[in-house]
């Protein structure tokens, strides 16, 4: 097990290596200037063309990224094109507030779906089923930008029950902290929450036609205990991966989400730092979001052990 | 008798009195300021850099007023007031200013404000090293003199009748010498003026929290206990948390949203004509609009009129130049004389351009519902007289990119406007000019260009304008199409509020009612 968890750990560092040259290639290939950004054109070529020298861009991109490698090796992630701030504490800053609106929404998606899912499955293709099957695919299909301004208006501005935006830190003030965060989450719950009761569903499905629940039953055990302890568990291996990458998705920031109601999480920072040509800022963030999915996964990946002892890490027994 | 007499008159004075006394101070203590509280702003953007010295975007200098105080400050007709300095002299052929500064001033820490102070905030400008954007702005100060504590002179290369306006804006912000010299650029983290707020922190994409200076010289400014900005890129959702009362005031509402706002009683709404103006880039370097014929015919198959009135309702000007009403050369030449749509003259021209049957031209915006629509209303003009539009969203960096190196053939792009009407004209049509999209060179007009900066009476600038624009109007580097007016949310409760055209919120003097 150990040698197993070893080597996927090392094998992470790779994968974080490839996909930051990717970004750092895509973001300097995309057309947009970052002095021109920085100092607009009221400026001068002259003062432009001093500012990218300044920023180090006349040098070729590949000799960019490897200075780049290096300092982070050493966990320098650069400083902020705006404002010289050091990309790692804006980074820290943000990683509580997206790790927070993550934790939230997904405990919203997931208590509702997991118990949805069960139950549609059990009582398969009656009003129950058809039902959740329905409200899903409502949720699937709605536009978080669209959601998230309609809840606005209703509960923010037309019934004042909640405010409408922002964020505050949760030990400042706990209590506004958790209603800021109740209709963001339910935002990104609805269409995270629809997937995974679909997919739990469809696996729940699957196992409850398996011999093995037969014998549960023939046994004569109650139907509570063959669905949660017998059936959950193993519909579960598929629905675990999907639930992790949703994490992991998460974790990475949700741009739409996070603009609509004021959260300044890694998401609106990523989108901000694009369109600014903030590049150490944008590496910073795709090296974090990078990191976060890898570390999500990698988690999921041996928490299948426990899900299902079939699933016993196969390096081991060779 | 006597007595009794006297007692009905003294209680009837003093009933009279009384009254007067309740009359007198009622009204006054409804509009007496009152100190405290929080001030919540919402601002279209993220603002950037807290350096003046250091930053381009309109919406850090939304946060500038309160923080920095400037040398001088324009008010609601757009005339010169004094700020830093009380007053000032203009010699030699409107080459010396002289400034007197307010004495007992001193900066959020400390560093008392002097003439010192202004001269090193001058070379913090002009310094190559530091690549400010302000450097281009005062390009003519030569040199900075120290005459007494309270005095400094400021020599100019050449006559520049914007100088005061051009103090009135960033290049007019003091910044503290010891926090500047001590923190170099990284001055934009931790800002240092001598304006009503100080500044006390500043989270990315979050807030930017300022409060009261209480050493601040003016005695009737900052009573607000706290200011604070907050981001909110979707107009949307900007407005909902105006509407829901988590915010006081904000910078920037939807054109489509205004008619419904006017209506509303729960918030205030102020409308002012604004200082910018639209309309299209053309590229005059490259097919097909090297043609000048071929720019005309363009020219001459749009409606502005009707363009406004589709697109922007009562929220926007229709205008042929860069001076919309208020400013001076509103009333220069062709600026305000709208030409009619004309799509005789227009197929006439496209005959005479060698293209009798038609072009075709790609039109590049940025994203966003209103310039899709201007974009949209443009083609179907211009196609009725045979001009092919082929329309282009792109992300605004990368627009840019192509604007200032002439990769594109047209595209519609504005400017938010300053006080002075060489500040709306003279970087955008000026030979080799640093906001020369169309890479437009004449030197005729360059030379006009030049006379109206440093003509100082009114009257003759107005003419060179006039003069400049008449050439414009032929040659047609731009094609004005509206001015924007100038929109203020707020809620009920702010007091004080003054609406100035240049779109910046002012906080010095407001108050929150209850």
């Amino acid at each position: 097990m150990t040698r197993y968890i070893a080597r996927r750990l090392l094998l992470t560092i790779p994968v974080l290596f490839l996909v930051s040259l990717i970004v750092f290639a895509l973001i300097n290939l995309i057309p947009g200037d970052p002095a021109l950004l920085f100092v607009g054109g009221e400026a001068g070529k002259e003062a432009v063309e001093a500012l990218r020298k300044q920023m180090g861009l006349d040098r070729p991109m590949a000799v960019r990224y490897l200075f780049w490698l290096g300092r982070v090796v050493r966990g320098d992630l650069g400083k902020s094109v705006r404002d010289g701030r050091p990309v790692l504490d804006v980074l820290l800053l943000k990683l509580p507030v997206t790790v927070e609106l993550a934790v939230v929404a997904l405990t919203v998606a997931w208590t509702i779906a997991i118990p949805a899912g069960v139950l549609a499955a059990w009582k398969r293709q009656t009003a129950v089923d058809y039902t959740a099957t329905t409200v899903a695919l409502a949720g699937i299909s709605i536009p978080n930008f669209w959601l998230g301004i309609m809840l606005i208006y209703l509960f923010a501005v037309n019934l004042r029950w909640l405010p409408p935006s922002g964020y505050i830190e949760p030990w400042i003030d706990p209590a506004r902290n958790l209603k800021l965060m109740i209709m963001p989450a339910t935002v990104l719950g609805t269409a995270l929450a629809a997937l995974v009761m679909r997919l739990l569903r469809s696996s729940m499905l699957e196992v409850l036609g398996t011999e093995f629940i037969r014998t549960a039953q023939a046994k004569g055990l109650s139907d509570r205990i063959v669905i949660v302890k017998h059936a959950l568990k193993n519909a579960m291996i598929p629905v675990a991966t999907v639930m992790g990458l949703q994490l992991g998705g998460l974790l990475g920031g949700a741009v739409i989400t996070e603009t609509i109601f004021a959260v300044p999480g890694v998401g609106r920072l990523a989108i901000e730092s694009i369109l600014t040509r903030d590049y150490p800022m944008v590496q910073g963030v795709v090296l974090f979001s990078a990191t976060a999915i890898v570390f999500v996964n990698f988690t999921v990946d041996v928490l299948y052990s426990a899900l299902d002892p079939r699933i016993r890490l196969v390096e081991e027994k060779a | 008798m006597g007595v009794v007499w006297m007692k009905r008159t003294i209680l009837a004075v003093a009933v009279i009195l009384g009254l007067i006394w309740a009359m007198a101070d009622g009204p006054a203590t409804a509009q007496s300021p009152r100190r405290g509280g929080t001030l919540r702003v919402g601002l279209n953007a993220d603002p950037p850099n807290m350096d003046p010295h250091q930053s381009i975007a309109a919406v850090d200098r939304q946060v500038f007023q309160n923080l920095y105080d400037k040398l001088v400050d324009v008010n609601q007709d757009l005339e010169i007031i004094p700020m830093l300095a009380t007053s000032w002299t203009i010699t030699n052929a409107g080459k010396t200013y002289t400034f007197k500064l307010r004495p007992n001033i001193v900066f959020h820490d400390g560093t008392p404000f002097n003439a010192e102070a202004v001269k090193y905030n001058f070379e913090r400008m002009l310094d190559r090293a530091l690549a400010s954007p302000r450097r281009s702005e005062i390009a003519l100060v030569d040199r900075v003199t120290v005459v007494d504590p309270l005095t400094v002179q400021i020599d100019l290369e050449g006559a520049f009748s914007p100088f005061l306006s051009v103090l009135s804006d960033r290049a007019g912000m003091m910044v503290s010498p010891a926090a500047a010299r001590r923190l170099g650029r990284d001055f934009a983290r931790e800002p240092v003026g001598t304006g009503p707020y100080k500044f006390v922190e500043k989270r990315p994409q979050e807030r930017i929290v300022l409060e009261r200076f209480d050493r601040h010289w003016d005695r009737n400014a900052g009573f607000l206990e706290r200011i604070i900005y907050r981001p909110f890129t979707d107009g949307q959702a900007r407005l909902a948390n105006l509407r829901a009362g988590e915010l006081d005031i904000i910078d920037q509402v939807e054109p489509t949203d205004v008619p419904e706002l006017k209506k509303d009683a729960r918030v205030k709404l102020l409308e002012r004509e604004g200082l910018g103006w639209q309309g299209m880039w053309i590229n005059v370097t490259a097919p097909p609009f090297n043609n000048r014929a071929l720019r005309q015919a363009l020219n001459a198959s749009i409606d502005r009129r009707t363009l406004v009135r589709v697109v922007f309702g009562e929220t926007a000007t229709p205008g042929n130049g860069p001076f919309p009403p208020g400013l001076l050369g509103s009333d220069a030449g062709p600026n305000g004389r709208i030409p009619e749509r004309n799509l005789e003259l227009a197929r006439a021209k496209l005959r005479e351009g060698g293209q009798p049957s038609g072009f075709a031209f790609t039109l590049k915006i940025v994203p966003g519902r209103v310039a899709q629509q201007q974009a949209q209303v443009i083609q179907s003009m211009a196609g009725e007289a045979g001009i092919r539009v082929n329309i282009e969203i792109l992300e605004f960096g990368a627009l840019l990119s192509q604007l200032t190196t002439q990769r594109f053939e047209a595209s519609l792009l504005g400017w938010s406007g300053r006080p002075d009407p060489d500040g709306n004209i003279y970087g955008f049509f000026v030979t080799g000019g640093g906001l020369n999209n169309s890479a437009y060179s004449n030197p005729r007009v360059d030379a006009m260009l030049g006379a109206g900066r440093i003509l100082t009476t009114a009257e003759l600038r107005r003419r060179a304008y006039a003069d400049i624009l008449n050439v414009l109007n032929e040659d047609l580097p731009y094609i004005f199409l509206y001015w924007p007016k100038e929109y203020k949310t707020m809620s009920p409760k702010l007091a004080g509020f003054v609406h100035i055209s240049d779109g910046m919120m002012r906080f010095r003097n407001v108050w929150l009612n209850p």
